[in-house]
């Protein structure tokens, strides 16, 4: 079970989920409990576009389902192809021919009769053709990343792509006569509305077109590149803070994800945005690690990541220095701070009762420090 | 060790593997996978007690490179196993679901048809499935009885007036009855031209009748309209008095039983891919549909060969200056062809033993070896019985 959580690439996934949960979360305007509450609490199943595949090394990893607005374009790309290839071969084969002509009549009767034949195969074959050889890609899913694959994960098989590739003509259907768009045009019944693959699409649940449906395979999205993220702590404050997270916390996996998403999400979102959002959990943290109430809890919990995830545990004692003698402990409340008693500069400048509130009061301080 | 540094370490497994899936994607092969930016890190730690072979070029050549590959496709399934015990960030997971998956892609492809596989499907499976498809024997009733009836209704002037006119229109009726006028003699080197033609136009028609049988009316219509359209041509060609008669009849011959009979096999495997939804033989739908379906291919590919034999003929045979003998004698070969591919190459017969370890036996053959008294008599019986009947 994986905590949804967005990503920049994945529009896709975030316009077709049809829960609303995750389109509230991606624009931040739901309640930090309700939102850390989905996060750690409750199981969260995968979007449900998203399909897994158990594969013979017996572990599962997940595919994006290709929805029709990824399909389109692919499919639309392919037609163009198809036409180029037919256009080319037949200009090649009239240029060809008309020398050939000059040595025998026959020939330009055979050019004509290849012509064909090539028409033929082209527009009944060319998916087919290219899926079998191509591990389930023609050349419009190449440049729009997406792939055929069976229901069950693996390659497709030329038997399914041949019948997948017949039968979307059953997908275009029905089709409008040629006359609707013009009262001069001849009642010809040659425009795709692909009205039964679409319905068919949304009411199946791997998005199968009819054509799919029979030959039992699926559209998936073929992601070519993807960085691997690694999520690097540059604030000097937040090692030193670790260092006051008690030794005997253990992090529970949960945490620990909800934890790693955080991190990931929080450099997208404003200050005011993050301190609304830790505080729900910083503040059970707070209680637990006795420390100040008034500890900004974007940096707690950013430091409670950097414990888990980044630091080494028997490392050195961290450089204490960028906290400026401040700490964070709820003892210490009262001591003295120094000479000058500088700025605790972990504190944002006043508990914001509202966001706006604390962006109207907050100190050049304040702002350089929470960037 | 904390997850930083358990990614750095696996990280520069995972882009080698990434450097091999660009190679295997550009070029197929896993040969001159572009060594990896990263710092090589058994010249960077020579201490650590695993160690990485320094990558050469050699290294990713052939078996080499497909070993490589797959021991390290191995090891980024091990990580995404172990990702939920390593406590790896959602980020680090979702990119090692990308990097399985395009490994995936790469290692398993797809099988590549073979023409032998094809030649099998069409002659050893196709048949089988003709001969004890349901919906092929409903398609060729209803093809071949509307036809009939179509004809007859046609031809007797009487009767039915004006049935033909009426389906046919009367101006199509006389332009084909006009085109028959003068005797069948077309100049040879269109005869490719015109095979080409009707391939592309007769196996279009027919892999669309197939295509629209998943939503079963549009298959059936067609099939219905060519019968009958067919059956009032021919029954209003074979009227007293009507022009180029013969040498319609002439024409049509050569080609009618392959033709004919590739039509109703695509509507019945058609039907058949309909079928699979609504007779669901205690599948779930989408299973049964995509039974159906793979069971629909096979009679599909006999339809569309038929077509393409019918094609040849049509613009070979049908229109040349043979003499009809010559298309009489193909025809009925023709017909005695497709009985045989149907009837020998279909009959049901009893599955070669699939090579299972598990058989059955009856129990006084197990007897043989020796037993009880009981089994010795059972046996001693069969011997006696064997005697006497020898």
């Amino acid at each position: 079970m994986r905590v949804p959580m967005l990503r920049a690439a994945d529009h896709t996934r975030i316009m077709l989920d049809s829960r609303p949960r995750c389109c509230l979360a991606a624009l931040g305007c739901q309640t930090t409990r309700n939102y850390f509450k989905t996060a750690c609490m409750a199981d969260v199943q995968p979007l449900d576009t998203t399909i897994g595949v158990v594969t013979p090394e017996n572990i599962a990893f997940e595919y994006q389902l290709a929805g029709p607005f990824r399909r389109l374009p692919a499919y639309l790309i392919d037609v163009a192809v198809r036409w180029l290839t037919i256009f080319a071969f037949g200009l090649a084969l009239l240029v060809f021919g008309s020398f050939m002509n000059v040595v025998s009549a026959f020939f330009g009767q055979f050019s004509q009769a290849a012509l064909m034949t090539l028409i033929f195969l082209i527009n009944w074959f060319y998916g087919t053709i290219l899926e079998a050889y191509f591990n389930g890609r023609t050349i419009g899913k190449w440049i729009c990343g997406i792939r055929v694959i069976e229901v069950d994960g693996r390659p497709i098989s030329p038997r399914s792509a041949l019948l997948r590739n017949l039968l979307r003509i059953a997908d275009l259907a029905p089709m409008l006569p040629l006359s609707s768009l013009g009262e001069e045009l001849p009642l010809v019944y040659m425009i795709p509305t692909g009205i039964f693959g679409l319905v068919s699409m949304t009411m199946t649940r791997r998005m199968q077109r009819l054509g799919d449906l029979a030959a039992g395979t699926m559209v998936v999205v073929d992601e070519r590149k993807w960085q691997l993220p690694i999520a690097k702590v540059e604030d000097a404050r937040v090692p030193a803070l670790a260092s006051y997270i008690p030794g005997d916390y253990r992090i529970s996996r949960k945490m620990a994800r909800t934890l790693a998403t955080y991190a990931e999400r929080r450099q997208y979102l404003p200050a005011t945005r993050r301190r609304e959002i830790a505080r729900s959990l910083a503040d059970r943290l707070i209680q637990r690690f006795e420390f100040r109430k008034d500890i900004d809890p974007d940096l707690l919990l950013y430091s409670l990541y950097y414990k888990t995830f980044l630091a080494e545990p028997n490392e050195a004692e961290a450089d204490l220095g960028p906290l400026a003698g401040y700490s964070p402990l709820a003892k210490d409340v009262g001591k003295a701070m120094g000479l000058d008693a500088p700025r605790p500069s972990i504190i944002p400048a006043s508990a914001p009762a509202s966001p706006s509130s604390s962006v109207t009061t907050a100190s050049p301080v304040d702002s350089r420090i929470n960037r | 060790m904390n997850v930083a540094k358990l990614l750095e370490k696996r990280r520069v497994d995972w882009t080698e593997l990434e450097s091999l899936c660009d190679a295997m994607e550009l070029r197929g092969k896993t040969d001159g996978a572009i060594p990896t930016g990263q710092p090589k890190p058994d010249e960077d730690r020579p201490g650590t007690g695993k160690k990485v072979p320094a990558r050469k070029d050699s290294q990713h050549r052939g078996v080499n490179g497909v070993l490589r590959f797959s021991s390290l496709y191995r090891a980024a399934c091990a990580d995404l196993a172990l990702a939920d015990a390593y406590q790896l960030p959602p980020n680090t997971v979702t990119y090692l679901h990308r990097l399985v998956a395009r490994a995936h892609h790469q290692l398993y492809r797809t099988e590549s048809a073979s023409p032998g596989g094809w030649i099998r499907v069409l002659f050893e499976e196709a048949p089988r499935r003709i001969f004890n498809d349901g919906c092929v024997r409903v398609a060729a009733l209803v093809f071949f009885g509307l036809f009939a009836l179509a004809m007859m209704m046609g031809a007797s002037e009487e009767r039915f007036p004006q049935f033909a006119e009426n389906i046919c229109g009367t101006k199509m009726l006389e332009t084909s009855s006009a085109s028959f006028e003068k005797p069948l003699d077309v100049a040879p080197e269109t005869y490719a031209a015109r095979a080409a033609f009707y391939i592309k136009h007769n196996t279009g028609i027919g892999l669309q009748c197939f295509a629209y049988g998943i939503l079963l009316v549009p298959c059936l219509f067609t099939l219905a309209y060519n019968a009958i359209v067919l059956g009032a041509t021919f029954g209003y060609m074979s009227r007293e008095g009507v022009e180029g008669s013969e040498n319609f009849f002439e024409f049509v011959t050569a080609h009618g039983p392959f033709e004919l009979t590739a039509i109703a096999l695509a509507a019945g495997a058609g039907m058949r891919l309909g079928m699979g939804l609504f007779y669901t033989r205690g599948l779930s739908r989408v299973d049964s549909m995509r039974a159906a379906g793979h069971r629909a291919v096979p009679i599909m590919a006999a339809s569309a060969a038929m077509f393409i034999a019918a094609a040849f003929t049509e613009g070979f045979l049908s229109p040349s200056g043979a003499p009809y003998l010559i298309k009489v004698a193909w025809s009925i070969g023709s017909s005695a062809l497709i009985t045989l591919y149907f009837v020998v190459l279909g009959f049901p017969r009893p599955r070669p033993s699939s090579g299972s370890v598990v058989r059955s036996v009856r129990y006084d053959e197990l007897s043989s070896g020796g037993g009880s008294s009981s089994w010795d008599d059972a046996s001693s019986a069969a011997t006696m019985g064997v005697e006497r009947a020898t």
